[in-house]
């Protein structure tokens, strides 16, 4: 073995031994399987989703579906999964059980309700039951026990102001997180109304509402339940890039603890979320794929990366990339063209059909060579010929007055 | 009898298909002789277009059934594959292969009115098949002028194991229905004998003759030929070789025999007997390495001097050889060394040096080793007949014949119509 390096990180007053928990979903359904995980090194877990006795919940399956290519099937997981069927009773010995066998890590729950008696019942059992943190879902897409059937508590700056207030008011000291939605035509609203409820953090966010195929024979949506199908929540690698701007978006403009959640596939994506502001970051599709082995590896890289980079706490990227991020208008406007490396090009001339067909016709062709050339003075810098190298032997010369930047993408 | 190897299925074809490029201009392409569209129809493949992409294959490569099996795509496509830079290239012929295993011949095929000329097709093989069909979709009647059943090579002497059957005779069968007006049975050797009017000729005979090799004790019995050893085979019969075979050659014909005797008997030592070293082993990749799995064993810098025996064959005398520098062709000659001489005992001999052409259409001019030449239009020294496939280059690969009997096709078109190139 290694010797590992401490990447633990504050999260509201609880110390986590990574930034990495894992989120209200199925791989927190069952106990066994929470403690399977935390015993593989996840930093802690918020319980899924639980409501108070004798709330009906009717799962149908099957609930899962995916979207990618053969090589890559589950690009984007979509599910029309609900709450957990088991009530607050049952929720409530299974924080008492966590918190004993595991006192150093995070337990969580996560709950919803429909009337202020619920919210403030659930909330106020959870924290006498020992849980280091309430999650309230005010965005499950598939189906709303919100004030507004069908709509998502989130949705309604309003009622996620009040709904807030409830819960805090019933969890006392215990931090309470507010798991939000992207589907909100302002996010920063929805953020601001949390914060006067007084909950102590936001989860940004959760899955997306989609749909997630339609099979083209049958024309029936998958997942298909006797010839028909739903909307789905969707998750996975697809949903990381409005997730990461869910985060940004919140982070720069109000003072609030961040969780992310939604799309992270690595510890890479997990330095991205953060580095937007997120504190810790929860992950569900990634271990529900893989495993609870995966761990391992977000753990692992992010130690590395946070030596290579010279910090010495993961609570150091917090928010560090937000100065970079600008509106478009604010952005300069250098002089920028393509540099194609002719040695290590592989001639597959991708990017002389992406300028051709996708930019300004900038990159010429030599049939014999089979090498593409820029005409700098018709390529505009736009970068299409980058995104399509296979190889990655393309980047971008920007030029501003005497000084130039070069501008490559990492995977 | 081996079973012959699986195509690809759905899940592999498509991953496989993902590792395509796409490239512009591409490589793959132009090395292809009948220049397969490869990107376009792999990137139907993606998107499970399966009939789309065989429209795309079957419009350029009339023999696309064959070819999606046989093609020695090492030798083509496969070899300057960019994707190769990266990793390995794409199996493209298994691509074409997936392609043809899950969808039919195309019904639409775009064809031409029948006109009133008509071309004579001397041979029924991929040449003078793929000539039929070409000049057929341009709606000039054909007439086929062969002896044995249409297919040719691939369906008389390429063992099943390798090739099913019934893929070729699916094929053979749409080219007949659809494209030829008429199969005449009976052998041509001289332009004379063909009889009627026709207004282009093309000859498409292959090679007919085994080549021989000159020692002591061929004449023996159980001494025999490797296209013979096929033929019989092929047809379901034994070949009643013995238990210790040697094959003489290092071509593709002999490691196909080689195989053939090895599964026909798996107990039967069968041994390749080849004067030059793997490295200069004229067949496939493909070829030899399924003879290595199979069992088939190797006897390199090793040249027949004499076959002993009398009634039988009692082993073949052989002499080491060693290997000169590269001469000014890039191959490797070969040169005897002095009282080096071994004998390896054999109850059998299979000679597979390759065939040569048999002294047919004495007015046509011939090159050296017999074979007929042609301008760059395919057309022979006699105005009007045209030719094409092995009978003008030796021995050499279905796709070239395809090849050949496509542009041989567009010439006879050219030609017909008083077009300037003739």
């Amino acid at each position: 073995m290694y010797k590992e390096r401490d990447i633990s990180i504050n999260f509201l007053g609880r110390n986590l031994d990574s930034p990495f928990i894992l989120s209200a979903s199925p791989s927190t359904d069952e106990v066994e399987m929470v403690a399977n995980a935390l015993r593989e090194g996840w930093a802690g877990a918020i319980l899924k989703t639980t409501s108070i006795s004798g709330q009906q919940v009717y799962l149908k399956n099957p609930m899962m579906s995916s979207f990618g290519t053969m090589s890559k099937k589950v690009f984007g997981l979509g599910n029309i999964d609900l709450i957990s069927k088991y009530h607050i009773e049952e929720i409530e010995e299974r924080v008492k059980y966590l918190k004993k066998e595991f006192p150093h890590k995070l337990i969580g729950a996560s709950i919803m309700g429909s009337k202020k008696e619920d919210w403030q019942t659930l909330a106020s059992r959870l924290r006498k039951a020992g849980a280091d943190i309430i999650e309230c879902s005010f965005s499950c897409p598939q189906g709303s026990m919100g004030e507004e059937p069908g709509k998502m508590l989130a949705q309604s700056v309003e009622a996620t102001e009040k709904v807030t207030a409830w819960v805090k008011e019933a969890a006392d000291k215990t931090p309470v997180l507010i798991k939000i939605t992207p589907q909100v035509t302002d996010i920063v609203e929805v953020a601001k109304a949390v914060k006067r409820g007084g909950a102590d953090g936001i989860t940004a966010s959760n899955t997306i509402p989609s749909l997630l195929s339609i099979n083209i024979k049958t024309l029936e949506p998958y997942p298909t339940i006797f010839g028909e199908g739903s909307y789905s929540g969707l998750s996975g690698f697809a949903i990381k890039p409005i997730t990461l701007r869910t985060i940004a978006e919140i982070a720069k403009n109000v003072d609030i603890t961040i969780s992310g959640n939604g799309g992270a596939y690595s510890w890479r994506d997990a330095v991205e979320f953060m580095s937007v502001g997120a504190t810790n970051v929860q992950f569900c599709t990634l271990p529900m794929h893989y495993g609870f082995r995966v761990i391992r590896d977000l753990k692992s890289g992010l130690m590395h990366y946070l030596e290579e980079q010279g910090f010495t706490s993961p609570s150091d990227i917090v928010g560090k990339a937000l100065s970079h991020i600008k509106s478009q208008e604010e952005l300069k406007n250098p002089e920028t063209h393509s540099q194609i490396d002719t040695e290590r090009c592989i001639g597959c001339g991708l990017c002389y059909i992406a300028c051709r067909d996708g930019g300004h016709t900038a990159i010429k062709w030599n049939e014999d060579e089979r090498r593409p050339k820029v005409d700098e003075d018709k390529c505009t810098g736009c970068a299409m010929c980058m995104q399509v190298c296979p190889v990655s032997v393309i980047k971008m010369e920007e030029k501003l007055n005497s000084e130039i930047y070069y501008y490559t993408e990492e995977r | 009898m081996e079973e012959p190897l699986k195509g690809l299925n759905r899940v592999e074809a498509a991953v496989e298909a993902e590792r395509c490029l796409y490239c512009f201009d591409s490589p793959c392409e132009k090395a292809c002789p009948v220049h397969v569209p490869i990107p376009e129809f792999i990137h139907s493949v993606r998107s499970n277009n399966i009939q789309g992409a065989r429209e795309i294959i079957e419009t350029s490569n009339p023999f696309i059934e064959t070819c999606g099996i046989l093609c020695p795509q090492e030798n083509f496509c496969q070899s300057v594959c960019v994707r190769k830079s990266i990793d390995s290239p794409v199996r493209i012929r298994e691509l074409h292969r997936y392609v043809t295993d899950n969808s039919d011949p195309s019904k639409g095929l775009e064809k031409s009115e029948v006109s009133e000329k008509k071309v004579a097709i001397i041979g029924g093989g991929p040449a003078g098949l793929t000539a039929a069909r070409e000049l057929g979709r341009a709606g000039i009647k054909t007439v086929i002028f062969e002896k044995k059943d249409l297919g040719g090579v691939p369906l008389q002497q390429i063992s099943s194991f390798r090739f099913p059957q019934k893929v070729g005779e699916r094929e053979v069968k749409f080219i007949h229905q659809n494209f030829i007006t008429e199969v005449r049975d009976k052998k041509i050797t001289e332009l004379s004998e063909l009889g009627g009017n026709f207004d282009a000729i093309f000859i498409a005979t292959g090679l007919q003759d085994e080549t021989t090799i000159d020692v002591k004790g061929k004449e023996l019995p159980s001494v025999t030929y490797a296209v013979k050893v096929l033929k019989t085979l092929k047809s379901g019969l034994p070949s009643n070789i013995g238990k210790q075979v040697g094959i003489i050659g290092g071509g593709n014909v002999a490691f196909e025999v080689a195989i053939a005797l090895k599964i026909e008997n798996p107990d039967r030592d069968v041994k390749i007997i080849y004067r030059r070293s793997l490295k200069e082993v004229k067949a496939f990749k493909s070829e030899v390495d399924e003879a290595i799995r199979v069992g088939v064993t190797m006897q390199f810098l090793a040249t027949p001097v004499e076959i002993r025996g009398t009634d039988h064959i009692e082993g073949i005398l052989v002499r080491q050889t060693r290997l000169s520098k590269e001469d000014e062709t890039g191959r490797r000659r070969f040169e005897e060394i002095p009282n080096s001489d071994f004998l390896i005992p054999l109850d059998s001999i299979v000679i597979a040096i390759g065939q040569s052409a048999a002294p047919i259409f004495s007015q046509i001019e011939k090159t050296e080793e017999g074979l007929i030449k042609v301008d760059e239009n395919f057309m022979t020294s006699v105005v009007g007949v045209f030719a094409g496939g092995d009978i003008i280059r030796g021995s050499g690969t279905i796709v070239e014949s395809v090849s050949d009997g496509k542009k041989a096709a567009e010439s006879i078109l050219k030609y017909i119509k008083g077009g300037k190139n003739v």
